[in-house]
């Protein structure tokens, strides 16, 4: 137990100051900024809607408005953060001094990973705490789709985290890593269009029909399906309060866990002999 | 004395996208530095310091050669590293952070806690001069009050070895001469110090023995008194005319120094005192002083990254 405290006592520490210095960071203050505005502002946004139309009309927009923003500013705010951690610390050289201390590669992945989590979750926490007490105060119920929503979000956000911080660790400036993250939530929201493909194939009989079929199925069942963690239209059209549905929450979480560690462990196989 | 650190036929290239790209960045080091020393390592800009600082810390690794610290071939094993403290070059130190944070938290990645730590903070901070303005935050710190926290930061675990990229860079006179006593006591406490610099004259001032390297080749090392010779000597003289100076000149005996009347002239190697003496007597001046004259740092850095340089486009 007290090996496992030493080993983790040196990450913890890379952590709280990796989260302590990513809060003060411009663009990621500015992502959040806007994400809360667009949540309040959505309140504004639904009084211009026709008082003729459905009743719960002005719900859903708000539903509509503020999931999509907490999914998409939580994304930007995820890839930036993640992209820029360690080319960061290797531009300004702080790399230098901290492993040239006492504390391994892998013990130094560990704590900008877990300090890039803690941003990830804080400011999720944060729009989510908005949007909870804006649906809270109009329909004095606890919204707890709401929650579970805000649950798997950060597992898709974990994904696309530990694998921008794989390529982050391969490159030297943050652009790069930012625009493979942004390919990577692309690639693993449209996962789902892969097995269209292959339920769809092999009807002409042709052997490249097959081998696209057979392809998309091995990509569908290798790459990460971000859409299932996706409950916006459950968020939208359903009671607040209701129990997520369609989603095996433990097999997502699960999942999410084998990937994160899949891109943390590609990290530290380009990092461990990385020169600096 | 104990070597402290040692390598042995170190190599490092870098590789290019083609073979004849490759940058042969260091090429068979061999450099024994034992405990207690000031080793001033010097070269121009490009010729493998960093390179050397950074396989010693294992930020880079050595194409082939070995590197012993301490005795210990696994120089990235916790042990080696807890004795080593690195001063790099124009690190960056977050502004959001006070001094005493800054090296709390590099006292916790050496393992330190509690009292531990908070003896270790008040200690460094002592030593480099910063307890005024230890709960000041770092954006309000100037120069040469971020170098000391540097300074305190390799510290801050008590090293036996200090590794220092260009200690006092940037740093106005006073302050430089703080930073030198500081590692002057630091010597005198035992410990052994690497300091790779630019500034020749303070490492004159403070090492012991020292090394030039040009590209990747060291070029020699040794004590100050080994290298720096006293081949030449200097004749303190008043009364001296432009004439009779342009005279000397052509003799081999040039004007090194002026304050007012009083000329201090540099008699070239290979000229015997007597001789020069009479070659001043024969223009009348008026002899104050005659001394041997050691050559300083600046003059055998010239003189041995001249030769090294000449020899290349020889053979180039």
């Amino acid at each position: 137990m007290k090996a496992v405290v030493d080993y983790i006592r040196g990450p913890w520490c890379i952590a709280i100051y990796t989260w302590r210095e990513g809060m003060r960071k411009k663009t990621l203050v500015g992502f959040l900024i806007l994400s809360l505005l667009v949540i309040f502002g959505s309140n504004f946004m639904s009084s211009f809607l026709d008082p003729s139309s459905e009743t719960d009309m002005e719900l859903k927009l708000i539903k509509d408005i503020c999931v999509t923003a907490i999914a998409i500013f939580g994304m930007l705010i995820t890839v930036f953060i993640s992209a820029s951690v360690v080319p960061a610390e290797m531009d300004n050289k702080v790399i230098y001094t901290v492993l040239s201390k006492p504390v391994r590669r892998g013990q130094y992945l560990l704590g900008k990973f877990l300090g890039v989590q803690l941003i990830i979750l804080i400011n999720l926490a944060l729009m989510g705490s908005l949007f909870f007490l804006a649906l809270y105060a109009r329909q004095h119920v606890l919204p707890t789709l709401l929650l579970w929503s805000i649950f798997l979000t950060y597992f898709s956000f974990l994904i696309v985290s530990a694998f921008t911080f794989a390529v982050s660790c391969a490159s030297t400036s943050s652009v790069l890593p930012t625009i493979a993250g942004l390919f990577i939530y692309l690639t693993g929201t449209l996962t789902e269009y892969l097995n269209d493909v292959f339920t769809r194939s092999g009807q002409s009989g042709a052997f490249i029909d097959k081998l696209v079929g057979y392809m998309a199925w091995c990509l569908y069942n290798v790459l990460p399906n971000l859409a299932r963690y996706d409950l916006k239209t459950q968020i939208v059209d359903r009671a607040v309060n209701d129990p997520p549905t369609d989603a095996l929450i433990p097999w997502l979480v699960l999942m999410a866990l084998v990937y994160a560690l899949s891109g943390f462990l590609m990290a530290y196989i380009i990092f461990r002999r990385k020169e600096l | 004395m104990s070597v402290v650190i040692e390598t042995k036929n170190l190599n490092k290239i870098y590789e290019g996208a083609r073979r004849r790209q490759d940058l042969h960045a260091l090429k068979d080091l061999n450099l024994s530095i034992p405990a207690g020393e000031i080793f001033g390592y010097l070269g121009p800009n490009g010729s493998g310091k960093t390179t050397t600082i950074k396989m010693l810390l294992s930020l880079i690794f050595p194409t082939s050669g070995e590197i012993r610290i301490l005795g210990s071939k696994d120089i990235s094993s916790a042990k080696v590293k807890r004795s080593i403290g690195y001063l790099p070059e124009g690190a960056y130190y977050p502004d959001f952070l006070r001094g005493e944070e800054i090296l709390e938290y590099y006292g916790k990645l050496y393992g330190l806690t509690g009292k531990d730590l908070k003896r270790r903070v008040d200690a460094v901070i002592d030593v480099v001069g910063m307890s005024h303005a230890r709960n000041r935050l770092l954006r309000g710190y100037s120069k040469g009050m971020r170098q000391r926290i540097g300074l305190a930061q390799a510290l801050i675990s008590d090293p036996q070895i200090l590794i220092l990229d260009e200690p006092t860079t940037g740093l106005d006179p006073i302050a430089r001469k703080e930073i030198r006593d500081i590692l002057a006591q630091l010597r005198d406490q035992g410990k052994t110090l690497l300091i790779s610099s630019h500034e020749l004259l303070e490492v004159e001032l403070i090492s012991d023995r020292v090394g030039i390297l040009f590209e990747g080749v060291l070029q020699t090392m040794g004590t100050l008194n080994e290298l720096l010779t006293e081949r030449e000597f200097s004749i303190e003289v008043t009364g001296a005319t432009e004439a009779a100076l342009s005279r000397l000149a052509e003799k081999g005996i040039s004007v090194e120094d002026r304050v007012g009347d009083k000329l201090k002239l540099r008699v070239a190697e290979g000229h015997s005192s007597y001789e020069a003496l009479e070659l001043c007597r024969a223009e009348n001046l008026n002899l104050h002083s005659v001394a041997p004259r050691r050559e300083t740092l600046e003059e055998l850095f010239v003189r041995v990254v001249g030769a090294a340089e000449a020899k290349r486009r020889q053979a180039a």
